[in-house]
């Protein structure tokens, strides 16, 4: 797009940003929580400064300085008094999760029923209290293998039947931003009155025999423009983007060992994780071999079986219930990017979806990123950290392999931006985006135990990549 | 991570496809290709003309008669100017381009690739963003930067059936 389809663009989202913030304004009629917004923002903004002062230390290069044009454009567009509704009507009070095997020896129906009933008792509630059912299952394999609700996946219709619930809303997600685009049904949900408690859940299945490997020798429909030319797969499609932005910004695979390292030591802090009490050095990810340059197996998660399991109801009924409630201050997903080759991922359509992305975030849930204190970056590739943390606009764009390598994400130190505290997919398993949410609910209703951290008070959970995902923000307090 | 759900549309039966090329016969075939276990594209009703061209050693791009935008691959509804109706047909290019990103695969997922090698994203010449996907018949080491320019050449591997793949087209 031109710029001056660009700057039509924003004008139109100004546009209608404002008739929304007027609309908004009158049905809440609430003047009090606008004046805080406005002084968390003025805090923000100040902390927004001190990190743009300290980013310019290490900053350069023209590129940089083009994009940083369409983060300020985001930033002013998240400065804006306008949020979406159900915004902090939400909140999640109780959770569940299984261990991260590799292979399970129950079945993954068996794992999702028991981590849901789990899951409600931890939330103060009973199977028969709960009436609502949210899900994605989309199993994320090239190989050749069936799908069976119960056994590869579990879909809100299985659990709710085999939890012998009530149900009076089954609702599941078929975007590829999975676990944020389920809970934005959940949240929905319960705001409209569809549901009273909502379950929320994941349940992730680890084949036997090769993950992706498909013995296909015949390319029919989309797969002709593509297998035939042996491009097939989600490390070849993570890679060209990675190798570009590796071309463009003069990266290293040196640096993304720090990517590496945080996310394991972080996730061997982690009871029910796969890599439980198994950091890795730097040394030991650079010794790996490339399988697809620049990706080695250390820059994928690892297939497992696992379940993760929310409970969601509204800040009314949460304020009777024994956790200290996570409130969903708001979500955005990802809009159908270019259309592209199956699989083709290009650099410029991730950053440029992104920014669209991270830019509704922040409209809808009237915060910006410099009053995140607790931004949990999705990593099933290792690229997508840089990924997010760039159009978040957490570090200058070209600059988050700089960021990263100079200790930048280290949680442990008291200026570091603790964005895969919770281990993350590299840290826990292939989860999909659960270690992310997981790591805002615990932080925020102080839950984290003795990986508790003084300061968490907004978090933002996202899933997939920037431009085929989904990101929610979470607080601890509603505003 | 995730595979995610194809963004291409396989192809409609009910769009009509260009049969105004010659149909491949034996005498315009592709020659002596050897036997090969690498998946075979199967050619429907409307990507019929391109793999036809292919199995030529032509490359053609599918173009809208509508707005005249190229489309790859071509779907059932023309993503430059929307129209439902796009009459698509298959117009040859000259196969020249350059390299936006490239990887060197040294563990293929598929059935009789020889590893490793090259893959690279290429930009077509006549359109901003016409970008296709193919190996690099230049080996591992080539020399390969963003903008590199590169050229079409296609690959033998089935008695009539060639796959499009690129070659390092120099400086010039
Ligand atoms: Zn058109």
């Amino acid at each position: 797009m031109s710029e001056n389809d660009a700057a039509r663009d924003d004008q139109a989202r100004g546009d209608r940003a404002r008739g929304d913030r007027a609309r908004g304004d009158r049905a809440r009629g609430d003047r009090a929580r606008g004046d805080r917004a406005r002084g968390d923002r003025a805090r923000g903004d100040r902390a927004r400064g001190d990190r743009a002062r300290g980013d310019q230390q290490h900053s350069g290069g023209s590129a940089s300085g083009a994009t940083s044009d369409r983060q300020r454009r985001s930033w002013a567009r998240s400065g804006q008094q306008r949020r979406g509704r159900p915004s902090n009507e939400v909140a999640v009070v109780g959770y569940a999760h299984s261990l991260v095997r590799r292979h399970a020896p129950e079945p993954l129906g068996v794992l999702a029923v028991d981590t849901a009933r789990r899951a409600i008792a931890d939330a103060g509630l009973e199977v028969a209290d709960v009436d609502g059912f949210v899900s994605a299952s989309m199993f994320p394999t090239a190989g050749a293998h069936a799908v069976e609700d119960g056994t590869s996946i579990v879909s809100s219709q299985w659990m709710a039947a085999h939890l012998g619930a009530d149900a009076r809303y089954t609702a599941g997600f078929d975007g590829v931003g999975a676990l944020t685009g389920s809970l934005a049904l959940g949240v929905n949900a319960v705001a409209s009155g569809t549901a009273d408690y909502v379950l929320l859940h994941r349940a992730l299945h680890n084949p036997v025999g090769s993950y992706h490997a498909n013995p296909m020798k015949a390319a029919v429909g989309w797969q002709q423009w593509t297998v035939p030319q042996g491009f097939f797969g989600p490390l070849q499609m993570i890679a060209l983007p990675y190798n570009e932005y590796l071309a463009r910004y003069g990266a290293s695979r040196e640096a993304m060992a720090a990517v590496l390292v945080e996310a394991r030591k972080n996730g061997a802090r982690i009871p029910w994780s796969y890599w439980h009490g198994k950091p890795l050095t730097a040394e030991e990810y650079l010794a790996a071999q490339t399988l697809v340059d620049p990706i080695c197996r250390y820059d994928c998660d690892i297939p497992v079986d696992g379940v993760a399991t929310f409970v969601l109801t509204s800040a009314e009924r949460a304020a009777d219930l024994p956790n200290k409630p996570v409130y969903i201050a708001g979500y955005a997903s990802g809009l159908p990017p270019r259309r592209r080759l199956a699989q083709h991922w290009p650099l410029d359509d991730i950053m440029d979806a992104g920014f669209g992305l991270a830019s509704r975030l922040w409209e809808r849930s009237g915060v910006g990123p410099a009053e995140i204190d607790l931004p949990q970056v999705y990593d099933g590739f290792s690229p997508f950290v840089y990924f997010w943390l760039e159009v978040l606009g957490l570090c200058p764009v070209g600059e988050a392999h700089r960021f990263v390598q100079a200790g930048g994400i280290d949680a442990d130190r008291p200026d570091g931006l603790p964005a895969l505290s919770g281990g993350g997919a590299l840290g826990n398993g292939r989860m999909h985006g659960v270690p992310q949410m997981l790591e805002c609910y615990l932080q925020l209703s102080g839950r984290a135990g003795e990986r508790q951290r003084d300061k968490a008070t907004i978090g933002v959970a996202c899933h997939s990549s920037p431009h085929y995902g989904g990101a929610v923000v979470y607080s601890a307090v509603p505003f | 991570m995730t595979a995610p759900a194809p963004p291409t549309t396989p192809a409609d039966t009910s769009t009509p496809a260009n049969t105004s090329t010659a149909p491949t016969d034996a005498s315009t075939a592709s020659p002596a290709a050897t036997p090969t276990r690498r998946p075979l594209p199967v050619p429907d009703e409307q990507s019929a003309p391109f793999w036809a061209a292919v199995a030529r050693h032509e490359l053609m791009i599918a173009r809208c008669a509508r707005c005249g935008a190229f489309t790859h691959p071509p779907d059932i509804i023309c993503p430059h100017c929307g129209s439902t109706d796009p009459g698509f047909t298959f117009q040859p290019v000259g196969g020249r381009g350059t390299v936006r990103s490239w990887t060197v695969v040294r563990q293929s997922f598929l059935p009789g690739f020889d590893v490793p090698f090259v893959l690279v994203d290429v930009e077509l010449a006549e359109q901003s963003e016409l970008r296709l996907i193919g190996r690099l018949l230049d080996g591992p080491d080539a020399p390969l930067r963003v903008g590199t320019p590169v050229t079409v050449a296609f690959e033998d591997v089935a008695p009539e059936v060639a796959i499009p793949a690129f070659e390092l087209a120099g400086e010039a």
